[in-house]
């Protein structure tokens, strides 16, 4: 999946210009890291994307969709077609693994009987197989993590957005998470995480956007 | 309830992506099945979910009965009220009193054309004399009549009507009455139904109490309802979050809600039917033990099986409401970001 933003800009209602003059293209197939200062606005451009904030100015073309165009309706359509791993809106504690990860084949009406297949299928690629019965307060902070992908990428979608995945875990768990990110993308998921760990996102060769003061600074390969 | 079937993203796909028909015929049958599916798994999982919390649904279904037996109960009282009065004397009487000076030919004749109308049943002549001859019976009078120069009194037509007298055709009656206070001959037109009269009205403002009361407490369990489906929005607000996230319509997420507001209904409708139907077989033999000093034959009316599905029908859809009410004010609350 492909996405595009052309001068972009986000003004919160507060009047906080979080983004400004934002072009990217991102093209079907890779993957990319969104890096920068705290506050730069990488949590808002993948807000933008998810449709959760709408942006000020500018246009964002996501799988040949003008999102500014998509009525309010369409929106949870939208978002089935993308994975999202966010921090803030993590696992539910009510119910098993299983049930976290199906959710999003739930909520789209999936045929009871694929459900589970694929739940199997994505807790599987994560390394989870065994857990899916447990709840997942009993799992470890990087088994959690682990879990969320799981939900992100249950649905088999075409792009994968990631904000913070690694935040609290250590070093050799982070890495554990970003080759997950990795083989996602060799099978032709598009990636884009928005990550602080500059040293982690050195090793990925990958392409790094660069936000400061909500302006891409810089676009290119790992510094 | 009556939500469409929401497009559904892949339904779309197809749609755009595919001109065979049958295709898109097969995938939208297959979406449709699975929305069934949805909603009576959804039936199903609110019903479970209101025993995770058994007491707190318990007092809320509680509330509701109270309120919907209120105006239940009062109904069933006026109902039997009614249907006491129907069981009375049905016969009734308009008295036709003729002026003075209309004469026993004219007023026969009068007689005559009045029984033969479709609304009288019979006419009974009441001459003068037989007037004075009832009159005399009767003690103390006798000294009064005999010390008058002459017959006082006037021709007296005693009318029965066709309608049995009920509360229903009193309406009827009084026409019928005013029709004949009407004809030349006649000085005055009495019905002997003022007692009827006076507890039509009774009952009518009885009913419309009941109506305005029932409104009333319709109202109170539309915010009970209410309040407790905020409350299980509020609880679920991380749920509901999360959903929105993964692509949830908003008619996906208020699904559980609405069911929930349904089920709340129901049961209550359920609690307070039973309430009445106790408490009216509880009250029915005392309750007819009075009656059958006044009159034979009384049953105590409760509830009868079409008033049962009404007050069900009733309830469950307030429930609904009640629940959709909230989760739209609520719902909107609880967004991203
Ligand atoms: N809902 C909001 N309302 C108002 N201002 C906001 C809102 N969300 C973010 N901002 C502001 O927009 C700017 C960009 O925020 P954003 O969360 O996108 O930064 P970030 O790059 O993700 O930072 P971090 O690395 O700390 O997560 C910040 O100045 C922030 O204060
Ligand atoms: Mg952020």
């Amino acid at each position: 999946m492909e996405i595009e933003f052309q001068r972009v800009g986000k003004k919160y209602e507060t009047g906080q210009e979080a983004l400004s003059q934002v072009s990217f293209h991102l093209q079907q197939g890779e993957m990319a890291f969104l890096t920068g200062h705290s506050g730069a606005g990488k949590s808002t451009l993948l807000k933008l994307i998810m449709m959760i904030e709408r942006q000020s100015h500018g246009e964002i073309i996501i799988d040949g969709e003008d999102l500014r165009a998509l009525h309010k309706k369409y929106i949870p359509y939208h978002r089935r077609k993308v994975g999202v791993v966010f921090q803030n809106h993590q696992l539910l504690f009510d119910r098993s693994v299983f049930h976290n990860v199906a959710l999003p084949l739930q909520v789209s009406g999936a045929d009871p009987q694929h459900i589970g297949k694929r739940v199997r299928a994505a807790l599987d690629k994560v390394g989870l197989l065994g857990k899916e019965k447990y709840n997942p307060m009993a799992l470890s902070g990087g088994e959690q993590q682990r879990i969320g992908i799981a939900r992100a990428v249950v649905n088999k979608p075409q792009l994968l957005l990631a904000d913070e995945p690694t935040g609290n875990l250590d070093p050799r768990l982070s890495t554990e998470i970003m080759n997950l990110f990795q083989e996602f993308n060799r099978v032709g998921v598009t990636v884009l995480v928005a990550s602080h760990d500059l040293s982690l996102i050195a090793r990925m060769h990958h392409r790094v956007l660069t936000l400061n003061q909500g302006r891409i600074v810089n676009d290119g390969g790992f510094s | 309830m009556s939500q469409k079937p929401e497009p559904r993203g892949a339904t779309r796909q197809s749609l755009s992506s595919s001109s065979s028909t049958t295709k898109t015929r097969l995938s939208t049958s297959f979406h449709f099945a699975s929305y069934l599916r949805d909603h009576q798994k959804t039936l199903l999982e609110s019903f479970i979910r209101l025993l995770h919390d058994p007491l707190a649904s318990m007092m809320t279904m509680m509330v509701i009965a109270i309120a919907l037996s209120l105006p239940g109960g009062l109904y069933v009282g006026l109902k039997n009220v009614h249907s006491i009065t129907n069981q009375w004397d049905k016969q009734s009487i308009i008295s036709l009193y003729l002026f003075a000076n209309v004469e026993d030919t004219k007023a026969l004749s009068l007689s005559h054309q009045l029984s033969s109308r479709s609304d009288i049943v019979n006419v009974m002549y009441v001459s003068k004399e037989e007037g004075m001859r009832y009159f005399e019976k009767s003690n103390g009078y006798e000294e009064i009549l005999s010390a008058l120069p002459e017959n006082p009194l006037p021709i007296v037509l005693q009318v029965i009507p066709s309608y049995e007298v009920t509360i229903e055709t009193l309406p009827n009656l009084e026409s019928l009455r005013d029709e004949l206070a009407g004809v030349q001959e006649v000085e005055y037109a009495e019905l002997d139904a003022q007692w009827l009269h006076r507890l039509a009205s009774l009952l009518s403002f009885g009913e419309r109490f009941v109506y305005a009361l029932s409104l009333l407490l319709i109202c109170a369990v539309l915010l009970i309802v209410g309040n407790t489906i905020r409350m299980a929005v509020e609880s679920r607000r991380d749920e509901v979050l999360v959903m929105k996230l993964v692509g949830a319509t908003d008619g996906f997420i208020r699904r559980p809600f609405l069911y929930m507001g349904f089920w709340f209904g129901i049961l209550g409708g359920i609690l307070a039917c039973t309430t009445i139907l106790l408490v009216s077989w509880w009250v029915s033999t005392p309750a007819e033990r009075i009656i059958a000093l006044y009159q034979s034959d009384f049953t105590l009316q409760s509830f009868n099986a079409d008033e049962v599905v009404l007050c069900l029908t009733m309830s469950a859809f307030v429930g609904v409401i009640g629940a959709w009410i909230a989760v739209n004010r609520h719902i909107s609350d609880i967004e991203l970001q």
